[in-house]
This record gives structure tokens, sequence and C-alpha cells, in this order.
């Protein structure tokens, strides 16, 4: 997650660089290929060759006309004139590009001039003023491109710059620009030249409170910039607009840790989920859980291995078909364990404890010695990789994914214990066993299948957690303790306790770390549970009453 | 010790204690006198069991007070310092430590001190050897008292435990449902054990069988929803149409 | 009065247990030390160490039989207990070293100058005393069980609840134990010891004693392990085991009762600790895996709980199994420690020991029952036949 976010961050601090490039090479390909038709391009010659004539002034009037024709020619031609490469005859007339190696030839058509010698041509010089006009009409130029991506990076590129001496170039373009981001970054742009400008105080103003509107880091530090130099009588209103910022980011801040808060916690719930149902239904301890939850991730491995052998073209699919077999195989296994083992330790929770991990420590060698001790590759799919932006949130697909399909888990199973046949027999058989069985529920088959259950949804999470962890045969050991945790502290025999312990886990596990590390934090959430566990033995949702006590 | 709120041994006013919304006492007022035999009747869910939880401090009630011996704030106290105090309990089903023997069972149960390093280097005097056979043989288990508690027969559980209770000495006792599970004759002999006991201190028994109240011949308080139905004399009580509605049928 | 508690009555088999181990206290460094390679009687240079760890494992388990068997705590955290130990007697080997380490520093750790520390931490003074580290052995873990058990018998945390809260503290101390700012040497511990109170701690001598120190307390232990429990307090804590509510509806404090067993079980953790380390030369923070924990119980129930000589045996077979098994067949030792576990469970609730003592005592009842029924005809036979469950030390 952190190498992710400082790649982002590496990629936008290359963006400009990227844009530039990207610009130029557009220039010179639209030069090299002579896109315009002929007849337009010797519409532009009169044009050029004014070039040739007049002082300074006349001639930086004709590279503004030439710009205004928007030709793609055009930049083309200046960027000759620029590099001093644009030649007249003293007397005026038509103007040539002379090129390495004293080679004459026509500027717009590149085809050598016969019979003419760079000798008889006197170079076009530039001065300041000239050479201002030719910088503005090829950001203007760009900026009026009809291709969206190069103006967007050479709005970008204006906003960096921001050279007041621009102004009426970016209100010229901002007159005609019709998409929203570009033409929020000229405003940008427009703004902070105003701000370098010796406007009058009225439009200063305006432009801090268009700057401020952006409300990211980078209005923070055009802002910060203007501080320095501002007059005295603007100082307060950008100091002002500045912690307003600061405050917006820190709220950001405070929904990125929550964000991430919520998605630890959707880990949590998924891996606590099932163990609130063996755990907390049945009681039951169940320390081989996290191994079901290992055996659901090695089954989404070889799903997807099969598919990528057998049925190539399903691959995005794969992950669909591993949740439904995921959920078979670890339930299946998780009924013969019941069956096999757990049954014969009812009421002797501790012995159950002792039995499971001792089937944890099997399965975990048995995975060790099929697939070995290393990582397995679990690919993600195309609609699960990459992020979206929420305002100032960096949203991962697999995350939210993850969210949803933890959220998805549990009401799905709030809906089969509240609604089905086989809920309300299991809850029967949770409360009274023997009365249960007196009422012809087959209280060995509701175990098994609740066992079952419980195990299937283990190992869902698995899948889940292929998507976003190491797939190892000690990926379920990770997990256990926590699980308790969340299951112990949320309460246990209720399902809400589990969703609000996962939760509030995961955020209080996202806000420690900024400030105790990521170890730290988690040993302070350990510390924190097992005091709370001395205030509330039973769990922030514990039942009441003499029904509970043993 | 604060100065007497009542003159009663035990005194129970306006107790309520609720869970998950189930009221399960509900404004109980109830007064037990020094030297006392009480039996209490009510349906399943009356509140009895509850209403002993809350003397014996395993329950905090949500409103309501609760004085021992006239003085003591029950309320305040855990079950050991009320135990400590001289209430003692029985439970319905018989709770004996079953992987002790009888004798061993009667010496935990001696009223002596209590702490850590007061049991670890308790030796048996003779004093308290005498206490224990004397018990023995009032609860009849002088023959078993090596056993284990796990190889009694359930109606001698129940006398094993009343045992416990008595060297326990303590100036209340409460018992729940001593005869449940009992033959005809072990009841009878109870009663007469319970009736016994009460000469030299209070006691309160829950109990289901009328012919054991009957036996018994004190003052009854039937409890239903967790308050006070009735109180008299068995007759009295048998014989309140509220009684008979909520608890005997007609 | 301390000694007339420790000599007072103790079953024979305790008696016989803590002779046996006594012996061995003074044999195997006679084996090692005077016998010549090669003779039967010689015990070699490798197996001394090795022994000495099965010793203080069986001194773990003892401690965990005195919680679990005993007062029905199911600690998970006794290999944390156990580190504790480790770590203060590790402490006060590593300052021995003194200027001796790679670096040569005759204050700092060799790992403290690796991370550029400049002076020692506060909680490394002392150290270098041993009488100070012997009373940190005791105090540190003790001191953890007291505050946690404090909190956690108050609020009446018992069964599996107190079991996952003691995993969940040894997962943090194996956490915090990993990171290189605790000043424990980080990820590698605290090794390369030299000497321990002036002699080399790899000389044979030494390491025969050092068995013998083991040996010894483990003896000792067993003594006052068996006082304890067949003193009046033992049967509270059989009470409590039973029939905790019982318990203190007569007046006993349940939670001081078990407060008092998990600190001096936590401390007799700490000493097995503290002479597992200089046997094995290393302690990291490994052992504070969970997992570690849980096997201390699957020794103490393989033996049998609830048996004083039972966790001793248990532990002793168990890690001898280990030893073979893992240098024979090492992929397959987590299958076997797997299997052991479910298999203690569902066939020897009781262990060895609880099972062999079962199977004389149904013997000797039924001669009783037999005896009776011939001596007078009248006298109905004993309601059921057998001892209670779970085991009772007698």
């Amino acid at each position: 997650m952190t190498r992710a976010r400082s790649e982002l961050r590496l990629m936008a601090l290359l963006r400009p660089w990227a844009a530039l490039r990207l610009a130029l090479a557009a220039l010179v390909m639209m030069a090299s290929f002579g896109l315009s038709p002929a007849a337009a391009q010797e519409a532009l010659r009169p044009l050029i060759n004014a070039l040739g004539t007049g002082g300074f002034p006349e001639r930086a009037e004709a590279v503004k006309t030439l710009a205004a024709t928007g030709d793609p020619k055009v930049p083309e031609i200046l960027t000759y004139l620029s590099d001093g490469e644009l030649y007249a005859p003293k007397a005026g007339g038509a103007v040539y590009r002379v090129g390495a190696g004293n080679a004459v030839t026509d500027p717009l058509t590149g085809t050598p001039s016969e019979g003419v010698s760079a000798g008889s041509l006197q170079k076009i010089r530039l001065n300041n003023t000239l050479r201002g006009a030719i910088t503005t009409a090829m950001s203007q130029l760009t900026l009026l491109s009809p291709d969206r991506n190069k103006r967007f990076s050479a709005a970008q590129d204006i906003l960096k710059s921001a050279d007041p001496a621009q102004l009426s170039l970016v209100d010229g373009a901002l007159a005609q620009e019709k998409d929203g981001a570009i033409k929020s970054l000229l405003e940008s742009a427009r703004a902070v030249m105003v701000l370098k400008s010796d406007h009058s105080i009225e439009d200063k103003k305006a432009a801090i409170d268009t700057v401020a509107a952006r409300g990211n880091r980078e209005a923070l530090t055009i802002l910060q910039t203007a501080l320095a130099g501002a007059p005295a009588d603007l100082a307060p209103l950008i100091q002002g607009k500045i912690d307003g910022i600061a405050r917006q980011l820190a709220l950001w801040d405070v929904a990125q840790n929550i964000w991430y808060g919520l998605s630890l916690g959707s880990v949590l719930l998924l891996a606590a989920i099932g163990l609130a149902i063996t755990f907390g239904v049945m009681g039951v301890i169940n320390m081989a859980h996290g191994e079901m939850v290992m055996l659901g991730a090695y089954t989404t491995y070889v799903v997807q291995q099969a598919v990528a052998t057998y049925a190539p073209g399903f691959a995005t699919f794969g992950l669909a078909i591993a949740v439904p077999t995921a959920f078979l195989v670890t339930a299946l296994i998780g009924i013969a364990i019941e069956r096999g083992i757990i049954r014969f330790l009812y009421g002797r929770p501790l012995e159950t404890l002792l039995a499971t991990w001792g089937l944890s420590l099997i399965l975990q060698q048995a995975i060790r010695t099929i697939f070995g001790p290393t990582n397995r590759q679990v690919d993600n799919p195309s609609w699960m990789s990459g992020t979206v932006d929420v305002g100032g949130l960096a949203v991962t697909w697999n995350r939210l994914w993850i969210i949803v399909f933890s959220l998805a888990v549990f009401f799905a199973l709030l809906t089969l214990l509240k609604r089905s046949r086989l809920g309300l027999q299991m809850r029967a058989v949770t409360q009274n066993r023997r009365m249960a069985s007196s009422m012809g529920i087959r209280t060995p088959y509701v175990d098994a299948l609740t066992f079952g259950l419980g195990s299937g949804i283990a190992g869902m999470a698995g899948v889940a957690l292929s998507q976003i962890d190491n797939v190892s045969p000690n990926l379920g050991q990770n997990y256990i303790i926590d699980s308790f945790m969340v299951v112990v502290f949320g309460g246990v025999g209720n399902l809400w306790g589990t969703l609000v312990g996962a939760l509030s886990l995961g955020i209080a596990n996202k806000f420690l770390e900024p400030y105790a590390g990521a170890v730290l934090g988690k040993i302070l959430i350990l510390v924190l549970i097992i005091l709370f566990i001395q205030r509330r033995p039973r769990g922030l949702f514990a039942l009441k009453g003499r029904a509970i006590e043993q | 010790m604060d100065a007497k709120i009542t003159n009663s041994i035990l005194y129970l006013d306006n107790v309520s204690v609720s869970f998950d919304g189930f009221r399960a006492l509900n404004a109980l007022s109830f007064v037990v006198e020094p030297g006392e035999l009480r039996a209490i009747i009510g349906p399943n869910g009356a509140g009895k069991t509850t209403m002993m939880d809350i003397i014996t401090g395993k329950t905090r009630p949500d409103q309501g007070e609760v004085y021992f011996d006239g003085a003591v704030d029950l309320t305040r106290k855990d079950e050991a310092e009320i135990a400590q105090l001289g209430i003692g309990r029985k439970f319905q089903k018989p709770t004996v430590f079953e992987s002790h023997t009888v004798w061993d069972n009667l010496e935990l149960a001696l009223n002596r001190k209590r702490g850590v390093f007061s049991t670890l280097f308790y030796r048996l005097t003779a004093e308290d050897k005498a206490r224990i056979e004397e018990i023995l043989a009032t609860v009849r288990l002088t023959a078993r008292k090596d056993d284990y508690a796990a190889n009694l027969s359930h109606g001698q559980k129940q006398w094993l435990e009343i045992g416990m209770l008595l060297a326990q000495e303590p100036k209340l006792l409460l018992v729940d449902e001593p005869v449940a599970g009992m033959t005809d004759a072990e009841t009878s002999e109870t009663a007469l054990l319970l009736k016994d006991i009460a000469k030299t201190r209070s006691v309160v028994v829950v109990e289901h069988d009328m012919g054991f109240i009957r036996d018994l011949g004190v003052k009854v308080t039937c409890l239903a929803e967790g308050s006070v139905l009735a109180e008299g004399s068995i007759d009295f009580v048998s014989n309140d149409p509220k009684v008979i509605e909520n608890y005997l049928g007609r | 009065m301390i000694t007339d508690f420790l000599l007072s009555r103790h079953e024979k088999k305790t008696l016989i247990v803590a002779a046996l181990i006594l012996a061995a206290a003074i044999l195997v460094p006679l084996a090692n030390l005077l016998t010549p390679v090669g003779s039967i009687l010689h015990v070699p240079d490798h197996l001394v160490p090795l022994m000495g760890k099965y010793l203080c494992y069986a001194l773990l388990a003892l401690a965990l039989d005195l919680v679990w068997g005993y007062c029905g705590i199911l600690s998970l955290g006794h290999g944390a207990f156990f580190a504790l130990g480790g770590y203060a007697m590790g402490m006060y080997l590593m300052r021995q070293i003194g200027a001796r380490g790679v670096y040569a520093n005759p204050l700092l750790p060799d790992f403290m100058v690796f991370l550029n520390w400049k002076e020692l931490p506060w909680y490394w003074t002392g150290f270098d005393q041993f009488w100070f580290a012997a009373l940190m052995v005791l105090l540190v873990p003790g001191l953890l069980a007291f505050v946690f058990g404090w909190f956690a018998f108050r609020s009446r945390v018992t069964g599996v609840y107190l079991s996952i809260i003691t995993q969940a503290m040894t997962y943090a101390l194996l956490l915090a134990f990993f990171r290189n700012e605790m000043g424990f040497g980080g990820n590698n511990g605290l090794t390369d010891f030299k000497d321990i109170l002036g002699a080399n701690i790899q000389a044979p001598e030494t390491r025969a004693a050092l068995f013998a120190s083991t040996a010894l307390m483990l003896a000792l232990a067993l003594i006052f392990a068996s006082a304890v429990v067949r003193s009046k307090y033992g049967k509270v804590l059989i009470g409590v085991r039973d029939a905790e509510s019982r318990t203190r509806f007569l007046g006993y404090r349940v939670e001081n009762m078990k407060l008092f067993i998990f600190t001096v079980s936590a401390m007799m953790a700490g000493i097995a600790g503290a002479l597992y380390v200089p046997q094995v030369g290393i302690i990291n923070p490994g052992e504070f895996a969970p997992a570690n924990s849980i096997e201390v119980v699957i020794w103490t129930a393989v033996g049998g709980r609830g048996t004083l000589i039972g966790p001793i045996i248990g532990a002793i077979l168990v890690n001898f199994g280990k030893s073979i098994f893992t240098a024979a067949f090492p992929e397959f030792w987590l299958f076997a420690l797997g299997a052991l576990f479910i298999a203690t469970t569902l066939f020897l609730p009781k262990g060895i020991v609880g099972t062999v003592m079962q199977g004389a005592k149904n013997r000797a009842e039924r001669q009783k029952a037999v005896a009776a029924e011939k001596g007078r005809a009248v006298s109905p036979a004993p309601a059921t036949v057998g001892t209670p469950e779970p085991q009772a030390a007698e």
C-alpha cells in the first residue's frame, strides 16, 4: 500500500515532464509530415514573408497574425524563427530557411530553393519583444489546439510557469475552453498570474478565492508562495485561505485513514465472521480457522491455474469461480472436522482449542508439503486493479471490492440466520440444545452444517485475502489472533458486534499507525483490547442475564 | 458498623432488575426476621433464583435497597464478602467439589480465615476436626467421609451441600430446591433438618414441592413476574385466587 | 513455618520422582566428566545441555500444570514468562561479555554499538550483577503475571476468553521484542555468551554444573508444588477449577486465589527460562511465539494435567520424541505434533500418568467393593465406581 502510494506520488512529479515531451513530440510530428493541405499552406506564405519586413514591432505583429491562423504548420515556422534559421533578402521579399551547411530551403514545404545562395540573405534578427511574442504565440497555439490532452498539458505548463505576461493569452484560451478540468487549471493559472502582476486589490482577492477553491496541496503551495511576496493588506486573507485549505486537507487525511481503516476492518470482518459463527454461535473455539482462510486462498490459486490452463478466455472470471469453489471446499473440510473431531469435544472448550490447534499444524504442513513453503502468485483481475481518486482520496479497486464483498457476505449471513429454516434451527440449538433436540431438530446435523458454514465463510475470506496478501502456508496465522480479538471485542454470539468490532479495530489500527508505527500500533491495540475485556468481559454487544451462565 | 436501618435479618425494598428488556424482578419487597424459616414458591421465571442472585451479590439490582442484618448494604458487596458476612447459599443443582472427598468438602467450607496464606499454611486442628465430625453426623455422611463427592448419590450430594452451609456457620441460609430429586423419606428428613437448622439461624427455602412446604409449616411467600403475589400461611396462600391463577392452577 | 510447609506429607510417587531427578543431578555430571569417552557409562558432552533443556521444559510444564491442571486456567502465555526469564538471564550474560565483543565496547553489547547507541538504556543497569539478574528472573515474569492477572481475574475473565487474551499478550510481546528500539537485540536476540559467574559457558564442567542446577531446581519446584497443591490452598484451587461459584459462595476470594498461583507459576516459568538460556546459548523473540506456549500445554496434557509428575514426564517424552523426529523425518514433525494434539484430547484426556493412576484406583476400588461384599453383604455398593473428572491429585 505504501509502495503503491509513493509510486503514485512519483508519477505526479513526473507528469509535467512527460507532458512537455509529449507536446514537443507532437509538434515535431506535425512538422515533418506536413499535415496541412497545400492550399492552406500557400495562404500562409505572405504571412511568413511578412516576418522579413519592417522593424521589430512590425515583425512582432506579423508573428501574432501568423499565430492567429492557428495553422498546425505555424509552430514549426516560429521554431525556425526563434532558432535564428529564417533569412530574408536585404531588400525584403521571400523568406528562406538556412539550415545546417548553409542549405537554403523553403520554410513552408522544406524543398531546396534552387539558385538562392545563403550569402545573398540576411538573418531575421530577434529582440526580447519578438521572443516574447514567439513564446506567447507558441503557448497560445497549444492552448488552442483541438487535441484535449495537448491543451490539458499546456494548461498545466502555464500554471507551473504562471508568467503574468501571458495573462491575455490565458484569457483568450479561457473564453474558448469548454473542458472543465482544463478550464479550472487555466483559471488557477490566471489567478496566480494576477497575484504576480500589479492588478488591483479586488482582482487579486478574486484570484485568491479562485486558487483557494482548488483546495489541494498545489493550491496550498501557490498560496504559500504568494504569501511570501504579498502586500500587507492581502497577507491576512491569504493566511486565512491557507489555514482553511490545511484544515480541509487534514479532513481528507482523516477520511483517508478511515478508508484504510475500513479496508483493514473489512478484511478482519471477513476473517472473523466465520469465527463468529463457530465460536459465537456454537461456542466452539476453532484454532484452525486461520487455516480455513489459507485453504480458501490456495483454492483460488488452484482455480486460477486451472482456468488459465483449460479456459484462458475466462481468466477474468477466475475469481468469480473461486468464490463458490472455495466455499464448498472449506465447508466440506469443516464438516469433516466437525464430524471427525469436534463433536467428541462439545462442552470441553479448552480441549477443542488444543485439538483444533493440532489440526492447524497438520493443515499448514500439508499445504507446505504440496505447494512448497514459498508464496504463490495469485493474479488480480483487471477490474480489481488500479486506483480511482475520490476528492482527496486514493481508492484502490481491490480494497473497494473487498469491502463490498465482506459486507455482502455479512448481510447474506445475517439474512440466512434470520430468515432461513437452517438459521432458525441454528439459533434454536444455540439457545437450548436439549429443547431443540426434543422438538425434533437433528442437532448433530445442525452442528455439522453450522461448522461447515463458518468454515466456508473462512474459505471465501481466503479468496478475498489472496488478492491483497501473500498466499503462503502461514497466511491464516497472521489473521487468527486478530480475528479472535474482533469476536471477543464485538461480543460473542452477536454478528452486529462482529461488524462493529472489525470496523472499529481496523480504523483504530490505522489511526494509531501514523503516531506509533505499524508494530507499536498493533501492540497498543492488543493492550487496549486486553484492558477492554477487563471492563466488559463479554464484549461490546454481550448478552446479559441468567441464560449465559454456564 | 452503621446504625441499624431495620431489625430484620434480610430486607429487600423495591428491588428491580432487568436483562435485555426482560424484567426479572419488578419492585420486589421482601423481609425476613431473625430466626425465621421462610418458604418461597412461584412459577418458573417468577424471579426466585434472581432474588437469590441479588442477595448473594452475583447480580446487581438496577434499583432498590438490599440490607442484611439491619445495616449492611448488600448491593455494594461481592459474593465472597457476602458469604463471609454470614449468608450461605445452596444452589438449585447440587454443587459440591466432586473431585474432593466428603471430608475435604467440609474442611473447605469451615468458617476459618480464607486468605491465600492462611489456607496455604492451614493445619487441621482438633477443634476443626471435631466440628467436621459433628457436621458429618448431622448430614449422615460419616460412613462416606473418605469417598469422593462425585460418587455420592443425588440426595447425598444435596445433604453434603447443606452440611457445607452448616460448616460455614451462616446467619442466613438461602436454600434453592433442596428436595428436588429426593425420595419421599429423604424429603421429610430434609424438612426436619431444615427446621432444626432454623432454630439457630434464619432460613429461606425455595421449593416447588407443596408437600414439603406443608411439612415445614411456616410462612409462605408466593412470587410471580418478579414481585410478591401473596404472603402468609400455606393455607392462606394456596387459597389466594391470584396464586391459583398464576401458579397452582385450577 | 516454611520448612514445615515444604516437609509436610507428600505422596510417595512425588518423592520418588524428586529423588530420581536429584540422582540425575549427581549421576549425569559424574558420568559426563569422570568416565572415559567410549565407556558404556559415559554421557557425551552434547547430550548434557540437551538433557538440561528437557529439564527446563519439564519445569515450565510443571509451572503450567499448577495453573491449568489445578486451577483450570489455561494460560497460553507461559511461553512469554519463560522467555522473559530467559531474557533477564541473557542480559546478565551479555554484560558478562564486556570488551570481548566484536566491537570491543566495554559497556555496550555489540548490537547496541551496531545500532549506534551511545549509552546503556536505563533498564540494562544492574544486570552486570548476577544477584540482580536472578531477582529479575523472578520479578519480571511475576510482575507481568500479577498485573495481567489482577485485571483479568478481578473482571472474571475465564475459560477460553482468558486463553485468548493470554495469547494476545504473548503475541504483543513477540511483536515488541522483534523491534530493535526495544533494546533487546531485536530479531537476533541475545547470544554469543562468554561466561557465567566467571566460568566459561562452553566448558563441560560449566555445562555439567548447569545441568545439576536445573535438576536441583526442578526437584525443589516439584516438592514446592506438591506442598502447595496438598495444602488447604491447593484444595481451594481444585475447588475453583471444578466449581468456581461454589468456592466464591463459601467466602473465598477466587480472584486472589488465582492471582497467587498465576504469579507463582509465572515465576517458575521465568526460572525455567533463565536456566534454559545459558544451556542453549541464545534467546530470541521466537521464544515468544504463541505456538511455543501452546506446545507447553500439550506436554502437560500428554503427561497428565492435575498430576505433578505428569507434566514432567510429558515434557521430557514429547521433547525427546521431537529430537528424534526432527533428526529422522524433519518434514513430518508438524504432522506428528498435530496428531499428538488431537489424539491426546480425544483418546487420552487424563494423560499418561492420569490414565495409569485411574487404572490403579479402579482396581483398588473394585478390591474394596469385593472385600466389603464378602465382609458384610448388607452394605450397599458405591453408586458409581471411578474417580471424578478431572483427575484429582490423590
